[in-house]
């Protein structure tokens, strides 16, 4: 819920419970002063004809209007007192039932007694009241229409830095040329938000290149001695007085500079893969990639009396002729290495997806670990422990979510191609 | 056929001139100074080009080239790999780029084919003992007598005429054949079939047995 409706909502639930309250206390005072008024009307009337009577000791002439009329009563048994009582009568001059008001009170002329009624329609003052009470509740209705506009247009102008900043640092990237520089607002919170915001990018931009441009010397430092051992023993290999056992060891040195160089390569990769040193936006043919890609392995499948089953359809991506390679290579190899001797590969393409899957021997994967780097299945597994990962980076850069999974005895990765890519 | 190796690395600079120094004539130079001198005065076959040097850019060398017309050929040698480095020095004019690090054999092969592509006109055999390799026709002649290689095949045997007489690290060969994607122990045992198929194809048709097996190190072709 965004805060604005959030406020909203208690704003105009609070309002309107206080306007409710404030017309009902309203209507009660109102309905108790006009009450009284009448009510002093009718006692007027009653004093009137009191006085009358006192004066000529007979009643008086009675004049009747459509609001007010009285009616006397010659009775034995008068009320004690008088009293004042509301109630729905049929009103013979309207010819309609309404609400009237009645004093009714006693008197005595000589040796008789009356009753006396002096009656007055409810009417007017019920109208009076209707009508203030409309007038208040349109005026409330006002009132939080009012609010509800200013709090959308006002409020939410003066949100949009906000969420403006919000969009900035969604896109932001540690990676990215520029710390973010976010502007002065009007407003104080924002304002420190974003001058916040821009000391705390300024010092992770700080952070971040100082240690790329470390990761990136270091890399660039170890790859001369690599090359320079790898040189050497080429060299050494063209002496001829070798004998069995320093060959042997020299064997084993050059293996490990390779595995070594592989390493190195494999790291310098993922780290220009993390500063998002590729563009995707070139038009590949992904299936020529991957079939170019299974004709280089073929001595290698049928080395391993693998199987491999494939389904290839045309696809054209968006992408990175270079990185799709890396992809589809480091999938390919990894999969064919987790092979046994005499196991199968399924291979499958469309421009939807790419799935590989192949013979699994020791049960599923933990899914939460295969992409991670230096994770090996087996601790003598040959690989660098690094090729998955790349992987999975060349998947984010690219917005392709690879998945992993487990059924029927295979290992299945499966990479969507995401809508933009797709053409 | 004379190379000029531009390398700052003492160790690496070293190494290469006495690979290549039993097929060239090598000289060697370690700063961009010495090598802007040495282009000026002389010209060679082919350039091995390090483009970080203490104290100049290996590209300004490689522009300064191409803006004098010299036919030098150049090789990039480079500890940078990057896809845009690559294509920037070979839009510059470089023939070929190596990434470092490299085996000596394939930085010799590249060598090879710089020179071949710039000074036999179209002419292009290679010539090992009696083994002639005709490069557009993939064709291998042994004693007068036509070999029937596969490509794969072709393509070792290649690796051999070019590096005769060196010993050629499995790995080397490996790496040469199905480059830096396949790190598998398994790649030996295809170039173990590989050389046995060529052996046996060499000596079907005439020739002698001329590729000898090191201790496991790795192979070498030898002629006379």
């Amino acid at each position: 819920m965004k805060l604005l409706a959030k406020y909203n909502r208690v704003n105009i639930l609070v309002t309107i419970l206080i306007f409710l309250l404030g017309n009902v206390a309203f209507y009660c005072m109102l309905r108790f002063i006009l009450m009284r008024q009448l009510d002093k009307t009718l006692h007027g009337e009653e004093q009137e004809i009191e006085g009358y009577v006192q004066q000529h000791r007979q009643l008086p002439d009675i004049q009747n209007t459509k609001e007010q009329w009285i009616t006397i009563q010659q009775t034995n048994y008068p009320p004690a007192k008088p009293f004042i009582k509301s109630s729905l009568q049929f009103n013979e001059h309207k010819q309609e039932d309404e609400w009237i008001r009645q004093l009714i009170f006693p008197l005595a002329i000589e040796a008789k007694s009356y009753t006396i009624t002096v009656s007055k329609s409810q009417m007017e003052t019920e109208d009076m009241i209707q009508i203030i009470i409309a007038l208040t509740i349109s005026m409330i209705g006002l009132i939080l229409l009012a609010n509800y506009i200013v709090n959308r247009k006002v409020i939410s102008r003066t949100w949009m830095s906000f969420y403006a900043t919000i969009a900035s640092i969604k896109t932001y990237r540690a990676s990215s040329k520029q710390p973010l520089q976010l502007p002065k607002d009007k407003v104080d919170e924002f304002s420190i938000l974003n001058t916040g915001l821009n000391e705390m990018t300024a010092r992770i931009h700080h952070d971040y290149s100082t240690l790329k441009t470390f990761t990136e010397n270091a890399a660039h430092e170890m790859q001369t001695p690599v090359a320079v051992i790898r040189s050497k023993i080429d060299v050494l290999l063209q002496n001829n007085l070798w004998d069995e056992k320093s060959a042997e060891q020299l064997l084993g040195i050059e293996q490990s500079i390779n595995k070594l160089a592989k390493l190195h390569q494999s790291l310098l990769l993922l780290a220009r893969l993390e500063n998002r040193q590729f563009v995707t936006n070139e038009e590949i043919r992904f299936d020529k990639i991957l079939e170019d890609k299974i004709a280089e392995k073929t001595d290698l499948l049928h080395s391993k009396e693998i199987e491999l089953y494939k389904d290839i359809k045309e696809t054209v991506l968006l992408f990175h002729p270079h990185l799709a390679e890396i992809l589809v290579n480091n999938l390919l190899s990894n999969v064919i290495r987790y092979t046994p001797k005499g196991g199968r590969i399924n291979v499958e393409l469309s421009p939807g997806f790419f799935s590989v899957s192949n013979t699994a021997v020791n049960g599923a994967l933990d899914e939460n670990k295969i992409f991670q780097r230096f994770y090996k299945r087996s601790e003598n597994a040959e690989g660098t422990g690094l090729g998955l990962a790349i992987v999975n980076e060349i998947c984010s850069i690219a917005g392709f979510p690879i998945q992993y999974r487990y059924h029927d005895k295979l290992h299945q990765f499966t990479i969507q191609f995401s809508n933009e890519n797709k053409l | 056929m004379k190379i000029l190796i531009i390398e700052d690395e003492l160790s690496l600079n070293t190494s290469i001139t006495q690979y290549l120094s039993s097929a060239y004539v090598c000289e060697s130079v370690y700063t961009y100074k010495d090598a802007l001198d040495k282009i000026d005065r002389y010209d060679y076959d082919c350039i091995v080009l390090d483009i970080m040097l203490p104290d100049g850019s290996g590209l300004k060398l490689l522009e300064y080239l191409k803006a004098d017309r010299k036919t030098d050929g150049v090789i990039i040698v480079s500890a940078k790999d990057s896809l845009d480095d690559k294509l920037h020095g070979l839009k510059l004019g470089a023939d070929d780029y190596l990434t470092k690090p490299f085996h000596l054999s394939e930085l010799s092969m590249r060598v090879e084919a710089i020179i071949r592509r710039r000074n036999m006109n179209g002419h292009s055999t290679i010539i090992a003992g009696n083994l002639v390799m005709e490069m557009h026709e993939k064709s291998a002649v042994i004693n007068g007598k036509s070999l029937e290689l596969t490509q794969k095949e072709f393509q070792l045997l290649l690796y051999f005429a070019v590096n005769k007489n060196k010993v050629l690290s499995k790995n080397a060969i490996a790496q040469h054949l199905w480059g830096d994607d396949m790190d598998f122990a398994e790649n030996y045992d295809f170039i173990y079939t590989h050389i046995k198929n060529i052996r046996r194809k060499m000596m079907q048709a005439g020739g002698e047995d001329c590729i000898r097996s090191l201790y496991g190190m790795g192979y070498k072709l030898q002629v006379k």
